[in-house]
């Protein structure tokens, strides 16, 4: 077995202890902004799949405040949605689901019931071509002056702005939690290196190449990076638990239930390997460039 | 102990020094045009006052430092400015035994003296046959298991020694390798070197063993003044006198 052999003392080392410690922190960092990205990515989802191809219409309480449901304007307007080709079907949402929505913003209480409510039509498109949006907005415009036509994309498009910068954010923490791993391992692999100056020199006299060193550091490097890292996932599952029972407290409406993909847990589970892989490359290059200043 | 070994396979000196100068940093030069050359299976002794630059200049030989100007070649390869992958197969080929032994504490006394073995990736069957004989042979046995700091100064030049020899180098440079042990030890540790070099190795020994360099009849380097001169082997008479 003279591939595994370590002629350095590199286990007992005292950096080894602290870029474990490291390693754990920064894998538990890089799960949480791996999880805020994919739970980001899984929200677009569901919401993108629940306006596309949708418009909401809202007649205004002032056209038809005794009984909007059956006004003319109301009607008037489902008329036109219904005999329209690019419509699918419309219908009026029940004065009850409006109320329910408003529950958790108003409370369960009589409050709600009293509020003079606008109509809200959902139409269900079955294109969601621009033009054909277009061409249906006109035509509830000419039968009712004043309904306002929501298709979701400015609010979509904030959504969507919102999420992108939260996972702009999540991927500069990745970078930040890479170069971070990477510089500790640099210095945890400098000061070993001092530390084991002499027994370097040795290693060299007898004929060993920098790769043989190299590859001893690489290996101390992987070991302990693998292990912290694993450390990190360990003290990560409680956490991402305690975070899903939290989230699961929330009222509906205000967060959608989403699953996560199967992809988060192969990347999580990726996660210390990377960083073995991280430590190995950078305690090689470390080490060749320092032996490479020598005789 | 069988030491079986292949006929060397370059042709000339095994060390040639051509006007080399060596100085530390812009320190002033330690020794300046300093030329000599060692043959293949030669030995010398390189002797000189302390402080004369006896450790430098092996320090150039075994490759731990580079000339500052001049020419260095080693087993007819020029070594001078040679790229860095090129030196650790160079120096496989040598054996350096070091003043202060330079052994490895965390190892035991025989993974010290396996060491040249195991950078060879030599098999481990070879290993344990070759240092197991080596180090009874150096009268070791009994402490082959122990921490070098468990051994006494002795004890730990002849690990070091025998750590320089163990994979029959073709060029033996040792730096006061009897300094720690008493004579009779001092003698049965030349002895193993003579016989090295009986079978082709070149040696050369830096030392201040006066006694010791009588009592073999090989010739002399002598270091004084950043200048080399080649000297006949020492005479018993001569012991005491400046020229050693």
């Amino acid at each position: 077995m003279i591939a595994l052999r370590s002629e350095l003392p590199l286990k007992g080392d005292a950096s080894g202890r602290f870029v474990v410690w490291l390693v754990m922190v920064l894998v538990f960092m890089a799960s949480i902004a791996v999880t805020t990205n994919a739970y980001i990515g899984a929200l677009l989802g569901h919401w993108g799949q629940s306006v596309t191809g949708t418009l909401t219409i809202q007649i205004p309480v002032m056209l038809d405040a005794k009984d909007p449901t059956s006004t003319a304007a109301t009607e008037k307007v489902l008329d036109v949605l219904h005999r329209h080709p690019a419509v699918e079907s419309a219908a009026a949402v029940p004065r009850e689901k409006v109320t329910e929505l408003l529950k958790p913003w108003f409370g369960p209480g009589e409050a709600v019931a009293d509020l003079p409510l606008p109509v809200l039509i959902d139409v269900r498109m079955s294109t969601s071509e621009p033009s054909a949006i277009s061409a249906v907005s006109n035509s509830v415009q000419t039968a009712a002056p004043g309904a306002v036509i929501d298709d979701h994309r400015a609010w979509l498009n904030r959504v969507i702005g919102l999420a992108e910068g939260l996972g702009a954010i999540a991927l500069t923490m990745m970078a930040l939690v890479t170069g971070a791993l990477a510089l500790t391992i640099v210095f945890a692999t400098r000061a070993s290196l001092a530390e084991f100056a002499q027994v370097i020199d040795v290693l060299h006299v007898v004929g060993a190449k920098d790769g043989y060193i190299a590859g001893q550091f690489a290996r101390r490097a992987a070991l302990q990076s693998l292990a912290g890292g694993l450390a990190g996932l360990v003290i990560y599952a409680p956490t991402l638990g305690i975070i899903a029972w939290l989230a699961s407290r929330i009222e509906d409406g205000i967060l959608p239930d989403v699953r996560f993909p199967a992809s988060l847990w192969v990347t999580l589970a990726v996660l210390p390997v990377a960083a073995g892989a991280i430590a190995t490359i950078t305690a090689n290059v470390t080490v060749r460039r320092a032996l490479s200043a020598k005789v | 102990m069988a030491l079986v070994r292949k006929k060397a396979d370059f042709v000339g000196d095994t060390v040639q020094l051509e006007a080399v100068g060596l100085r530390y940093a812009d320190g002033p030069e330690i020794f300046s045009d300093v030329s000599f050359a060692i043959p293949q299976s030669s030995f010398h002794f390189l002797t000189g006052p302390s402080g004369a630059g006896k450790t430098s200049l092996l320090s150039l030989m075994y490759l731990a430092k580079r000339p500052s100007r001049g020419k260095l070649m080693l087993f007819g390869d020029d070594v001078t400015d040679a790229k860095r992958n090129r030196l650790p197969a160079i120096r496989r080929r040598l054996g350096v035994v070091f003043q202060d032994f330079r052994l490895l504490e965390h190892m035991t006394a025989f993974d010290n003296v396996a060491l040249p073995l195991r950078i060879a990736k030599v098999s481990e069957a070879v290993v344990e046959r070759n240092v197991s004989e080596l180090l009874k042979w150096v009268g070791l046995e009994e402490q082959m298991q122990a921490r070098p700091s468990v051994l006494s100064g002795g004890q730990q030049q002849r690990i070091a020694i025998a750590r320089a020899v163990v994979h029959r180098p073709k060029l033996i440079l040792a730096d006061e390798p009897t300094g720690n042990v008493d004579d009779a030890i001092a003698v049965r540790l030349m002895q193993l070197v003579v016989e090295l070099h009986k079978l082709g190795s070149s040696v050369i020994i830096a030392t201040h063993n006066e006694h010791l360099v009588a009592r073999f009849p090989f010739p002399r380097l002598h270091l004084n003044g950043g200048k080399v001169t080649a000297l006949p082997p020492m005479h018993a008479s001569e012991i005491g006198t400046a020229a050693s």
